[in-house]
């Protein structure tokens, strides 16, 4: 019995691997005859469009490329990738009129697949490509899984109005499972317009994990309109909260928040007296100097860290600072690191 | 008596035939799962910009240490490959961990260093740092110059010395592809309170044209045991790896490439320097941690990203090699025992380290047991030889056909072996590594539990050939 189940066996294996072997071997040769074909395709269009982008009419050869090529529709998909990529402004125009009359129906349709890699594909094509009158089919797609939302999101940046930015906050702050690094990608690519949105949002009692990001958008965009709602989250009892309330103060440079910062170097958390500092070696108010100076004497670390570049960044005077107490021999720490400052200011200049 | 020994034999004749069937039932398993994973990360990734990450304002910045010892050979090559890569904010941080050659020499000259004043936080012990360089050309590298430890030690050294909130473990004679850092951070941008680590896939540069630090050409190596390890590591990335991630039982990520949490490596005590297979270690531990606080977390594996490393051309280095992963492995699954079958730790307990405990460490015994049952029956002269033969070329049949599926893993993932007389190369390769190959590794990692019940902990030497004679048949 064991014999007959092992012959078989044997005559199965057989057979499933010169199988698989043919079958590898022919999908190899069908794949490179396609590529072979693709590119000369490829190539063709290529030349076409590049007619159609040095002309002085975008829209009619626009429109003529798109209907001798569509029935290329893979091959049109990637040449219109690779030149949005290498695009940008007004030179983008006939791409939009290519995908519009060509690939856009197509892309509409699959968009409510059922497949969610196809549903993706079609989304990243709206990334590159979508036009305001499109948001709505986007919004749909708000309610779809994380990954296709927050491609969603990423086009919808693209088309940017009241109306979309006014979706995305809400999303935002509805969202029960955010991805922190797609949504600040999403603001950032906003830039400053999100500001009336990102002031009635840090008003509203929010999770403190999303008043975070918030408070270090409005840094990172220089929004120095919302100072007042910053600088209010520097006594707040959440430590995170109080640390990117640091960071922003240190981004907006406001010369007021100088004196909250000095508050806060005062902080009972290191981190937060490390950001602090660090905020006030970005603010060089020459008055926070003694500051920085005690803080370069901490027992820890990153305090020490941040008061020493804090101090170089205030140039000679600061440099002059550092070379004092990288001799003192009172505190062996703040010497080695005053040393360090210095020898990196030195390497990197020599760089 | 003879019929007690006659059951006896017989029964283990039975235990050794299905634990055949199940461990191949997995295997094949693993390859399906894989096999779904590829065609999905290929529709996922279409049209996606990799570039985009460069415009991202937060991107976590990433570390990339590279321990190295005795690397003299190709350390410069793989560093001017990692400074190479396209990232926004990376730093490289060479440890040379003690090395007797010129290894900081060669560096010394290629990146004009010069010793830096740097403090920093010790904040996981390590032997003693005789200096940190930095380089007068390239900003970006740190070169900690430390008393020889370990390899862990290294890491520990680099993890002290280095900035930023991830970090990616590199081998020092291995070269990374330009883009498998922004391929490989992806997870921790699409999902950053979880992801704790990723893994890309290993690749071997025998037998490929490495020129100013990236791989230009891929070819296939002369050497047998070369061609043997390529199609080992296909299967082990492409089908065990790949299927092990699909079920999320990730226990390894590979320590040629790999890329951490920081802050979650460190709060584990970062690397073990008791430890054999220091990344196995690792990955397990952070598993570990973050079951015993209940924290969700995932390790990703991405079939994508490739890093090129060169394996042993000779089978006594490939015999030391291969005996140190199995001690490593014996010592991380007897250290971490209170995790096996355990719902306490999730998959990893109840799948992954079982499957590991049952399928990987005790499979080479169990392969053995069979070969010496066999050899004993030829002795006594009870062989059905009919039914060995034909069972003999089942196995060598199934091995062949994993093969030929790790084959076309590659051919659906990466396509990096261009000539269709590669796949010719590889399926040979696929069935000769059954006649001795195979035997040879099984009889080696069997015996490596006597090593490691000896308390043996040393890694044995590796020799390098360097990755411009990489390719050069020895």
């Amino acid at each position: 019995m064991l014999s007959i189940v092992v012959l078989y066996s044997f005559a199965y294996l057989l057979l499933m691997s010169a199988s698989l072997f043919l079958f590898i071997f022919a999908r190899r040769m069908v794949i490179q005859a396609r590529e072979r074909s693709d590119r000369l395709v490829y190539d063709a269009m290529e030349r076409d469009l590049l007619e159609v982008l040095t002309g002085d009419d975008a829209g009619g050869p626009a429109r003529a490329f798109a209907r001798k090529h569509r029935a290329r529709t893979p091959v049109l998909k990637r040449l219109l990738v690779a030149y949005r990529e290498a695009l940008a402004g007004r030179a983008l125009e006939p791409l939009r009129v290519i995908f519009e009359s060509s690939i856009r129906a197509r892309c509409l349709r699959e968009l409510r697949s059922p497949w969610l890699a196809t549903r993706l594909q079609n989304v990243r094509l709206f990334v590159d490509f979508s036009r305001p009158e499109e948001a709505v089919h986007l919004v749909k797609l708000l309610h779809d899984k994380p990954v296709i939302r927050l491609a969603a999101l990423n086009a919808l940046t693209g088309i940017a109005s009241q109306d979309t930015m006014s979706v995305i906050f809400d999303l935002f702050e509805n969202d029960p499972e955010p991805n922190f690094y797609a949504y600040s990608n999403i603001f950032n690519s906003l830039g400053q317009r999100i500001e009336p949105f990102l002031r009635a949002s840090l008003r509203k009692p929010l999770p403190p994990d999303k008043l975070a990001l918030l408070i270090e958008m409005a840094g990172r965009l220089l929004l120095r309109g919302l100072y007042r709602d910053v600088v209010r989250f520097a006594t707040h009892a959440d430590k995170e909260l109080r640390i990117r309330a640091a960071r922003s103060l240190g981004r907006l440079l406001v010369p007021a928040s100088s004196r909250t910062l000095c508050a806060l170097t005062a902080d009972p958390e290191w981190e937060v007296q490390a950001q602090a500092i660090r905020s006030l070696g970005n603010l060089q108010d020459w008055k926070t100097v003694p500051v920085l100076l005690k803080a370069l004497f901490s027992p820890n670390w990153h305090v020490r860290y941040n008061a020493g570049y804090g101090l170089a960044a205030f140039g000679l005077v600061g440099v002059l600072q550092l070379q004092e107490i990288s001799r003192q021999k009172e505190d062996r720490f703040a010497a080695d690191m005053a040393a360090m400052v210095l020898d990196t200011l030195i390497l990197t200049g020599g760089a | 008596m003879a019929d007690i020994l006659r059951l006896l034999v017989t029964g283990t004749e039975s235990l050794i035939l299905a634990y055949f069937l199940l461990l191949n039932t997995f295997y094949f398993l693993f390859n399906l799962l894989s096999l779904a994973g590829i065609l999905r990360y290929r529709r996922l990734v279409t049209f996606v910009r990799f570039g985009e990450i460069f415009r991202m304002p937060i991107v976590k910045p990433v570390s990339v240490i590279v321990p190295a010892f005795n690397e003299g050979k190709g350390i410069v090559q793989s560093i001017r490959s990692l400074l190479s890569l396209r990232y926004p904010v990376f730093e490289v941080v060479v440890v040379n961990d003690g090395s007797t050659d010129d290894t900081l020499a060669r560096l010394s000259e290629a990146f004009d260093l010069r010793l830096s004043k740097a403090v920093f936080r010790r904040s996981v012990p390590t032997q003693p740092i005789r200096g940190i360089y930095r380089s007068a050309v390239q900003p970006k590298l740190i070169v900690v110059d430390k008393v020889n430890g370990k390899k862990a030690d290294a890491m520990n050294a680099g993890l002290n010395v280095s900035r930023y909130p991830l970090f990616c473990a590199v081998d020092g004679d291995s070269v990374l592809e330009q883009d498998a850092l922004l391929k490989t951070v992806r997870p921790f941008l699409e999902d950053p309170e979880r992801t704790i680590g990723a893994g890309g896939i290993i690749r071997l540069s025998n037998g490929c044209e490495v020129r100013d630090g990236q791989v230009v050409r891929v070819g296939m190596p002369r050497n047998w045991i070369a061609r043997f390890q390529i199609l080992e590591y296909l299967r082990a990335f492409l089908g065990g790896r790949l299927g092990m991630a699909m079920m999320r039982s990730t226990l390894i990520v590979s320590g040629a490439f790999g890329i951490f949490r920081k802050d979650i490596a460190m709060a584990c005590g970062g690397y073990r320097e008791a430890s054999i297979t220091e990344d196995l270690d690792l990955v397990v531990r952070m598993q570990k941690h973050m079951h015993e606080r209940k924290k969700p977390f995932r390790i990703s594996f991405i079939p994508d990203p490739i890093c090129w490393t060169e394996a042993p051309e000779s089978l006594k280095v490939l015999a030391r090699q291969r005996s140190r992963w199995h001690r490593g492995l014996i010592q991380t699954l007897v250290r971490f025992r209170g995790m096996i079958f355990n719902p306490r730790y999730g998959v990893a307990g109840l799948f992954a380290m079982p499957f590991y405990a049952v399928f990987e460490m005790a499979g080479p015994f169990i392969e053995v047991l069979g070969y010496a049952l066999f050899l004993g029956h030829i002795a006594v002269g009870r062989v059905d030889y009919p039914f060995a033969v034909t069972f003999f070329f089942v196995a060598v049949f199934y091995g062949t056909f994993v093969s030929l599926l790790a084959i076309l893993l590659e051919e659906l993932s990466s396509h990096r072996y261009p000539r269709p007389r590669d796949i010719l190369t590889l399926t040979a390769a696929g069935v000769a590594e059954n006649l001795f190959y195979r035997q040879y590794l099984s009889l080696v990692r069997a015996w490596s539990i006597l090593d490691y019940l000896k308390g043996k902990n040393e890694w044995g030497a590796m020799e390098k050939r360097g990755f411009a004679k990489a390719g050069q048949a020895p």
